[in-house]
């Protein structure tokens, strides 16, 4: 909100300079983001008369001026046409610096010298575009400073008022709060009415139907009104503040939404039939055309102002068309009511219109202040045009203000705060706020509340009241009483994600975060590569593009997205991951997360391959990255097996890794129809794990087993499989098939016409270690045969003979 | 055996010939070819020296010191030459060796933490030290959650403050959280005073321009016990932001409005970029706001049937982008969410 510090001087007297009002509301909790000098850039431009104007000798385009500040003359080379001699212009002297940054030296245009520049309104950047220069009033006097002739000697500040503060929407509710920091007093206008008109009420009468949601409704008439553009001054006010004049009746109505805070409705007495008004809600819905021009679908329960032939306002939020003050009006309704905030929230937001006054009605408008400002605008704008105004006021619901008591102990205030404030401290601060008090018994206060105070309701208000107008930099700084802290679940996982950064980290990964929310159209163009399943989906009702209409199933797209567009920017090797969470429908609350790690992976297995060539990653790079972190981060044992289950992945190049009996992730080569979608070229590697899945057992403490006091024999044999055998399997069996085997390795696996069609031949290394004794000859002998004859019984493995 | 005299002429024929050996050896073996044939255990003077015994005592004296004093001086000659032929090897050998040892070595270069993420995790770490254990939630998240409880009634205007994602659902109103406060009702839900947690999450909010992203991170704060005060809440605030800007940054308490605490403040630290003396970033006002705090207002601890005569409690949220962005000096948020290598690998 802008509020002209000029017209908040009206309603405050204050000694505080504008930065030191601005300084001070926001210390106080009233945001004053900026505080603007309307002459800026105005320095050196002052108010002049055009004496004569004559060709430029030189140039057919060009007029010659001469000029006077009542003073001096000076000659003027200008541009535009629109002037005449008689006018008075506004002249940039030499030195002026304009608001659109130009500076004024003295200069020659073609060979004529020129001692400064006629402005336009355009160049001192007082409208968006201008046709010729500013021509000012005939009766501005000469050599004034332009700012003072358009009264921009003026700050603008620009106000955030918080939800919770409705009172501060206004030059009152701002004064108000100033009153309250500096204790100086808040001055209302007077209000002198001549009711030299009919008695009001033989010209309308009004009944309130929805009592609930219109408490109060205030009413004045006038008769006799001239149609016609309000004065320069209110004009520019409503300007400054964002609002476009548009005549005097109703711009006296936005002048006083501006300045009182109270939304107000003008209706041309002549149109309404009756006349008389009511205030309730449709029963049925039904269509009303505002006076924007817009045709409103009106649903039952919103509130409506009616005549006697039908509805002629929404109320709170906008006028109708069928009602409208135009250039024949004559006579004229000004409405000032107090709607339920919650009601004119729900209209304003299904109707989608938010306007000035429903913003304000959202927010609370006092109900005490209505017929103020009902009398305000009659004698306002007796003030700016010939009015007869009718005899007294119509006023449903009024009666005396109704304030609110509420209980309040200095010594809670010190509890919550953490430090001391005195009772005087206390009672002057709400006197400054004119919130009276009144001891009920030693320590506990009734403090009685104005209406126009909505956020005042308990005693945790009048503590805060107390805090922000002492100033939080009074507070001390202390320390709570420290507690050991409890040791989460979730703390665990955050150590647990620590460990993973580190470990993906030094293995030469980069951390990508991607939103959360995908792009719905594309999993479903991409379902049957994605296995994404349109049931299981939880979309986004109002997305913010076709981007992100679905909480994503997984973390592939991210990551493939991410591959590609640093492939575009020429990076070669690939490494990325991501710690985030899938989303999908559930049973028990309707929609599961779940924090999922993926990783990314191609290019070079190492950077700077310098000898013997750069190798590429292959799929047992990413099996080897997905089961090293797994193993870092404590889980298993893992028992990776070939899966289908994953349509994203090559099939036969694709595996889950189970632990316990549990799939806690996957990883495989990502399928060539998916990386050509994504225009990417090399193979692509990508492992995703459900990391509360696969952390969800801690390693258990490791428990000392005596170190072996035996040497171990080490063991290799070489076996042909057939090509289909598992050398996982094959590995697992041989580390069974005897307890001395502690360890056995694959050193080796290859094929080849050596071997035979449909073979392989693998190498396998085996660590026998004894317990209690030096294994002899004979025992290496046995364990041998054993694994020979197991691996020949299984798999249907043969021993290699040179 | 001959005479002594022959027999000198014999040791100092050998040394002389032992010496001319060892000064002709190009390598250790020719050097230890001459040491036993001239006066290892089995070479000549040693030879000498065993057939001693036929010499009278006096001519036993003249060459036993004779020939001890030639082998003496083969010795220390030897020792010198074999240690410059070992010298003369080393050098040869290791010039053909010579390694660059400006080649890469084998290993991965490591890679980089997302500016986000590790802000995340620092102040995770920070509250962590003072006390504060991690809490997490849905980020699809009740309306109950993210708004009624946390004394944001419906209809309010508080909810303009933050633009609302909505989600499809048979199962109630549900949204993306606009903020990682619902953590605060949940954990009260689940337990006690004393509480004292942190809540890292992303929250989603319909808005998106160089400042503003739809998705970003939050850390939420939460001490709820007997006696906490607004006071507790400035110095544990303070402490913070020494740790984390690093000391000397003044701060600025300043009144606010949130729903769910009273009284709230908005903080304030002195601009890390211009020091104070106003600049772009903060808008010349000197002070760059960081984050939202304030007593749990008594409405919440109705929510969660706490009694506020008995329990008080601060609350406090901060945007992890924001930081970020001010630590490394990031001007668009949007940055974050490209993931690009060549921005990544500058944290």
């Amino acid at each position: 909100m802008k509020i002209p510090y000029s017209w908040l001087k009206e309603f405050i007297d204050t000694r505080l300079s504008p930065a030191q009002v601005q300084e001070s509301l926001t210390m106080a909790g009233v945001e004053v983001s900026s505080c603007r000098f309307l002459g800026e850039g105005f320095e050196n431009v002052v108010t002049a008369k055009i004496l004569e104007k004559g060709q430029h000798p030189n140039a057919d385009r060009l007029s010659l001026c001469r000029v006077t500040d009542g003073a001096v003359d000076f000659d003027i080379v200008c541009g535009a046409k629109n002037m005449s001699a008689g006018d008075v212009v506004a002249l940039a002297k030499v030195g002026a610096m304009l608001p659109n940054g130009v500076e004024i030296k003295k200069a020659k245009i073609r060979g004529k010298s020129s001692e400064g520049m006629l402005c336009s309104e355009q160049e001192l950047k007082l409208a968006e575009e201008s046709a010729g220069i500013m021509i000012l009033p005939a009766e501005t006097p000469l050599g004034k400073p332009l700012a003072d002739a358009l009264g921009l000697s003026d700050w603008l500040l620009e106000v955030e008022i918080t939800p919770n503060r409705g009172d501060c929407l206004s030059v009152l509710g701002v004064a108000r709060e100033l009153a309250s920091i500096t204790g100086e007093k808040v001055a209302c206008p007077e209000t002198p009415i001549c009711e030299d008109g009919p008695p009001i009420g033989d010209l309308v009468s009004i009944t309130v139907t929805d009592k609930a949601l219109c408490p109060r409704y205030s009413a004045r008439v006038v008769t006799n009104v001239a149609v016609a553009p309000s004065p320069g001054w209110m004009q520019r006010r409503l300007s400054l503040c964002g609002i476009r004049p548009i005549n005097n009746v109703v711009d006296v109505t936005n002048y006083l939404l501006l300045e009182l805070g109270q939304p107000m409705h003008a209706f041309d007495l002549d149109r309404l039939n009756g006349p008389r008004i009511d205030v309730r809600a449709p029963s049925e819905p039904m269509a009303f055309a505002t006076l924007d021009g817009s045709e409103r679908k009106i649903d039952p329960g919103m509130l409506l102002i009616w005549d006697a032939a039908g509805a002629v306002a929404v109320a709170g939020v906008m006028g109708g068309l069928n009602s409208e003050v135009t250039e024949s009006t004559t006579r004229v309704l000004f409405e000032s009511a107090h709607f339920d905030p919650a009601s004119i929230r729900r209209t304003a937001r299904r109707l989608g219109l938010s306007s000035e006054s429903s913003y304000r009605f959202e927010r609370g408008v006092d109900p005490g202040g209505t017929l103020f400002a009902a009398d305000r605008a009659v004698s306002l704008l007796s003030r700016i045009a010939e009015v007869l105004p009718a005899k007294g006021f119509l006023d449903v619901g009024g009666g005396p203000a109704r304030r609110r008591k509420v209980t309040f102990r200095p010594a809670r205030a010190a509890r919550i705060v953490g430090t001391y404030y005195s009772p005087e401290k206390c009672k002057e601060i709400f006197e400054r706020l004119s919130f009276p008090t009144e001891t009920v018994q030693p320590g506990e206060w009734d403090v009685s509340v104005p209406s126009y105070r909505f956020d005042i309701e308990r005693e945790i208000d009048l503590i805060e009241e107390v805090a922000r107008l002492s100033g939080y930099e009074g507070i001390p700084t202390t320390y709570p009483e420290s507690k050991a802290p409890e040791f989460s679940a979730d703390d665990r996982f955050v150590d647990v994600t620590e460990k993973a950064c580190d470990f993906l980290r030094a293995n030469g990964f980069n951390q990508s975060v991607n939103f959360s929310f995908v792009s719905g159209r594309k999993w479903e163009r991409l379902g049957s590569l994605l296995g994404f399943d349109p049931a299981g989906a939880v979309r986004v009702k109002n997305p913010i593009s076709e981007d992100t209409t679905l909480m994503r199933p997984g973390l592939i797209t991210g990551l493939l997205q991410n591959a590609a567009d640093n492939t575009r920017r020429f990076i070669e090797d690939i490494r990325l991951y991501e710690i985030g969470k899938a989303f999908g429908k559930a049973y028990a609350e309707g929609h599961f997360e779940e924090s999922r790690l993926a990783l990314i992976l191609s290019g070079k297995r190492l950077p700077s391959a310098w000898s013997g060539g750069p190798v590429s990653v292959d799929f047992y790079d990413i099996k080897g990255m997905v089961e090293g972190l797994l193993l870092h981060l404590g889980a298993g044992p893992l028992h990776p097996v070939p899966t289908n289950a994953r349509p994203f992945l090559e099939d036969g190049k694709a595996a889950d890794i189970l632990a316990n009996g549990e799939c806690i992730g996957w990883f495989g080569a990502v399928r060539r129809e998916l990386l050509a979608e994504y225009e990417i070229p090399g193979p692509v590697f990508y492992g995703e794990i459900r990391l509360q899945a696969a952390t969800a057992t801690p390693r258990p403490v490791g428990i000392y087993r005596p170190l072996p006091k035996f040497p171990p024999v080490f063991r290799d044999l070489a076996c042909v499989f057939p090509a289909g055998v598992p050398v996982g399997d094959v590995l697992a069996l041989v580390r069974e098939s005897a307890p001395e085997i502690e360890e056995a390795v694959v050193f080796d696996v290859f094929t080849g016409e050596k071997i035979g069609k449909g073979l392989k031949s693998v190498g396998i290394r085996m660590k026998l270690q004894p317990s209690d004794k030096t294994l002899t000859d004979a025992d290496v002998h046995s364990i041998h045969t054993k694994v020979v004859d197991l691996l020949e019984n299984r798999f249907g493995g043969r021993i290699r003979t040179a | 055996m001959g005479t002594s005299a022959g027999t000198s002429d014999q040791i100092e024929r050998l040394r002389a010939e032992g010496l001319a050996a060892l000064a002709a050896s190009r390598n250790e073996s020719d050097l230890l070819d001459a040491k036993g044939r001239f006066f290892g255990k089995k070479g000549a003077i040693s030879e000498i020296l065993k057939g001693i015994g036929s010499l009278s005592v006096e001519e036993r004296k003249v060459v036993g010191s004779e020939a001890n004093r030639a082998r003496a001086e083969l010795e220390s000659v030897f020792e010198e030459r074999l240690a410059s032929i070992r010298e003369q090897e080393r050098v040869a050998r290791e010039g053909l060796d010579r390694l660059d040892v400006t080649l890469p070595g084998r290993c991965q270069v490591p890679g980089h933490r997302h500016p986000i993420s590790q802000t995340m995790a620092d102040i995770i770490s920070v509250f962590r030290r003072l006390g504060f254990s991690v809490q997490g939630g849905p980020d699809v998240e009740k309306d109950y959650y993210n708004f009624e409880a946390l004394n944001f009634p419906p209809e309010h205007p508080a909810r303009d403050m933050q633009d609302t994602f909505y989600v499809e659902s048979d199962a109630g109103d549900l949204v993306l959280r606009t903020h990682t406060s619902p953590i605060q009702i949940r954990t009260m839900e689940r337990m006690r005073p004393p509480v004292r947690i942190i809540a890292p999450g992303a929250v989603y909010r319909s808005d998106s321009d160089i400042t503003h992203s739809p998705m970003f991170h939050q850390v939420e704060g939460l001490a709820v016990d007997r006696n906490i005060t607004m006071a507790d809440l400035k110095g544990l605030l303070t402490e913070f932001c020494r740790m984390t800007f690093g000391p000397g940054k003044p701060l600025r308490f300043r009144p606010s409005f949130f729903p769910f605490t009273e009284p709230s403040a908005e903080v304030d630290i002195q601009c890390v970029i211009c020091g104070g003396g106003g600049c772009r970033v903060c808008k010349n006002s000197g002070w760059l706001e960081i984050l939202g705090a304030g007593m749990v207002d008594p409405a919440v601890f109705g929510f969660v049937d706490y009694d506020p005569e008995e329990f008080s409690g601060f609350a406090f949220g901060m945007g992890v982008e924001r930081i970020a962005m001010l630590r490394h000096g990031i001007s668009d948020i949007r940055l974050f969410f490209e993931n690009d290598i060549r921005f990544l690998s500058q944290f």
